[in-house]
């Protein structure tokens, strides 16, 4: 990610001219661009229910399964959990589960429930997979649900959305240091490229500071699942309610750091989706208090 | 022949036995602080010896052994973190119960006293914790003493000389918040608690007129990932920082009436020789104010200052034998004279 050989600086960030560095670096590549932005406003839906985890932060399945259902009928606009679904995948599609396994990882109640939720709309469990993991996994599959923990992380600012498939590069590390912005990148590998039909974040215990190793006292019961089908709208709205938190937490700045290049990137060099905030529409049902969409 | 006799006789002889091992350990005594490692209090630290079951918790008999060729199978890409600094390895015990969630007791053990403090000096929050008598760096005046123990809602960190401690409850109870204290106090019995980094020893408290350290703010580190982690400069390493070099981050903070809180950033890096320093500033200095003109030090000081005006505000730095000292977001070129002043 370099103009000329010259490395991004904070300067770069502070001129707003990250889009043109990294992008005259990239453009070319033939990641740019892949095609899954609509132009339309993104819709993006925040479920929350206070009741989702008790005082142990141990979830309610039940209350978790209602939630899911709530998502899935307000965001596609159809009558029932099953017709949602379908909206979403087809009876014959192999569909992939894709969560986070580190550092605040998704809830296990939560991929039982979309696993669940998916079989009573009429998919075969046998055609439900774990997708995790090397680029094998979405080989495998024809349509990806990415069902990643919101999460702040040390080396990409945001470890939520776009983290989701550093595995499928077969290189993760290789996204580790300076290359966070090209986590795009593992967006649209041939293999992974138009098959994610939902990303469902998993908000109930989000993890607000970057680690790298959790810190119980920047978790807090958000309670919540954030669902969208443009992921970088999904990443910015998840980077929102981080940065408020964190915000909250200290009463003062607390920006995080490094900047979370890679959602930014993900719209400008990727064509992912947006992260421009008056491109997205966010929905949101439930309990309201600190909701942190301020 | 006369060995063996001296030996016959002590082995039968307590008081000549005692007076044996004198002869023999006498000139080892003598020549101890002359060992490197040794002085200064730096002797090698005994291991702590954590125990087996602690309240309703039990832990395996042998810690999973963590070191710089499988962290990243152990803890992914926060290994990062740790090989940025002086890491030599990783201890970490589970201890399990059958009604409580697990403890995860993790013992990094580096290579110096000062590495642990960087590790804990990333965050300065939680509960200060006495885990002894001797838990506080009692050489340090009252200003800089600095905690050895942080705990919060289950999570116990810990310096103590050259071990880095993570103790977590990985769900805070009462009997489980007793277990990771306990194991925190027995993972300090007995050893050492050196002094801060010297390098800290260059922070004044407040510059005038206003600015005021927030001692809550100060990292000590080795690597650009670190520093970027706390104040993102470039996603690459334009200061050529690297694990002989030595760096410190610190906010300044301001009162002003018109404008509420002000802080200034100030970035102090160490190089193990000046030739390095020199290069380092004009790698910097190329890559993070291409628009500005480089200027060499005056023939008369030795050191070389200047000053800029970037998008967040006025940027100084100066250099001065082995260390070049940054300050960013300066309300103005004033004060970032007065402070580079007042610094070197």
């Amino acid at each position: 990610m370099t103009q000329k050989g010259k490395p991004l600086t904070r300067r770069d960030f502070l001129r707003g001219s990250l889009g043109a560095t990294i992008g005259a670096s990239l453009l070319g590549t033939k990641f740019l661009k892949a095609g899954q932005t609509t132009g339309a406003s993104s819709l993006v839906t925040i479920v929350r229910n206070e009741n989702a985890m008790d005082a142990n932060n141990i979830v309610n399945p039940e209350v978790l399964k209602s939630m899911l259902d709530q998502t899935l009928i307000k965001f596609t606009g159809q009558n029932s959990t099953r017709d949602a679904w379908l909206s979403l995948v087809m009876p014959k599609d192999t569909i992939g589960l894709v969560s986070t396994t580190h550092l605040n990882p998704t809830h296990q109640e939560v991929v039982d429930a979309v696993k669940s939720s998916l079989i009573e709309a009429g998919i075969p469990e046998e055609k439900i997979l774990n997708a995790q993991g090397g680029p094998e996994k979405p080989k495998a599959c024809t349509a990806l649900i990415a069902l990643p923990a919101l999460k702040a992380h040390w080396l990409t600012g945001l470890g939520t959305v776009m983290k989701i498939y550093i595995l499928y590069s077969g290189k993760p590390s290789y996204y580790h240091q300076e290359n966070n912005a090209k986590l795009g990148e593992t967006w649209s590998l041939p293999f992974v490229k138009g098959k994610t039909r939902l990303v469902l974040v998993d908000a109930l215990h989000p993890l607000c500071d970057k680690g790298p190793q959790p810190d119980p006292r920047y978790k807090w019961a958000y309670n919540g699942l954030i669902a969208g089908t443009d992921p970088v709208a999904v990443d910015t709205v998840s980077l929102h309610i981080i940065e408020e938190k964190r915000k909250a937490m200290r009463g003062e700045p607390w920006p995080l750091s490094p900047p979370p290049l890679c959602v930014e990137a993900a719209d400008k060099d990727y064509g992912l989706g947006t992260s421009d905030w008056n491109n997205i529409k966010v929905e949101h049902y439930g309990w309201e208090e600190d909701l942190l969409l301020g | 022949m006369i060995q063996n006799q001296i030996l016959k006789n002590t082995t039968t002889h307590p008081g000549l036995f005692m007076g044996f091992c004198l002869y023999l350990c006498l000139p080892v005594l003598l020549f101890l602080p002359f060992i490197p490692g040794v002085a200064g209090g730096k002797m090698k630290e005994s291991k702590p010896a954590l125990p087996k079951t602690v309240g309703l918790w039990t832990r395996p008999d042998s810690p999973r052994m963590v070191n710089t060729e499988n962290i990243f199978d152990y803890m992914d890409g926060a290994g990062e973190l740790y090989i940025g600094y002086c890491f030599d390895h990783l201890e970490s015990y589970e201890y399990e119960a059958k009604s409580q969630k697990n403890i995860l007791v993790e013992l990094y053990f580096m290579k110096t006293s000062d590495d642990a403090f960087g590790l804990l000096s990333l965050d300065w929050g939680g509960e200060s914790i006495d885990l002894g008598s001797s838990s506080l760096d009692k050489t340090a005046s009252a200003e800089s003493q600095w905690p050895r123990a942080l705990y919060g809602e289950g999570l116990l960190r810990i310096w103590s000389d050259n071990i880095y401690a993570r103790i977590m409850a990985y769900q805070e109870t009462a009997e489980s918040r007793e277990a990771v204290l306990t194991l925190g106090r027995t993972a300090v019995k007995g050893r050492h608690n050196p002094p801060s980094p010297e390098l800290l020893k260059h922070l004044p408290a407040s510059f005038q007129p206003g600015w005021k350290l927030r001692t809550d703010r100060i990292s000590y580190f080795r690597s650009y990932l670190v520093l970027n982690s706390i104040y993102y400069l470039s996603q690459e390493n334009i200061l050529d920082l690297n694990l002989e070099t030595e760096a410190l981050t610190a906010l300044y903070e301001k009162k002003e009436f018109s404008q509420g809180l002000r802080n200034v950033r100030l970035l102090l890096v160490r190089y193990p020789d000046s030739d390095r320093a020199g290069e380092a500033l004009l790698h910097f200095h190329r890559v993070y104010l291409p628009d500005h003109t480089f200027q060499k030090e005056s023939a008369s000081s030795g050191v070389t200052t200047n000053v800029f005006p970037v998008e967040d505000g006025w940027l100084g730095y100066a250099l001065q034998n082995t260390t070049i000292t940054f300050i960013f977001e300066c309300p103005d070129r004033e004060t970032a004279m007065d402070i580079m002043d007042r610094l070197r």
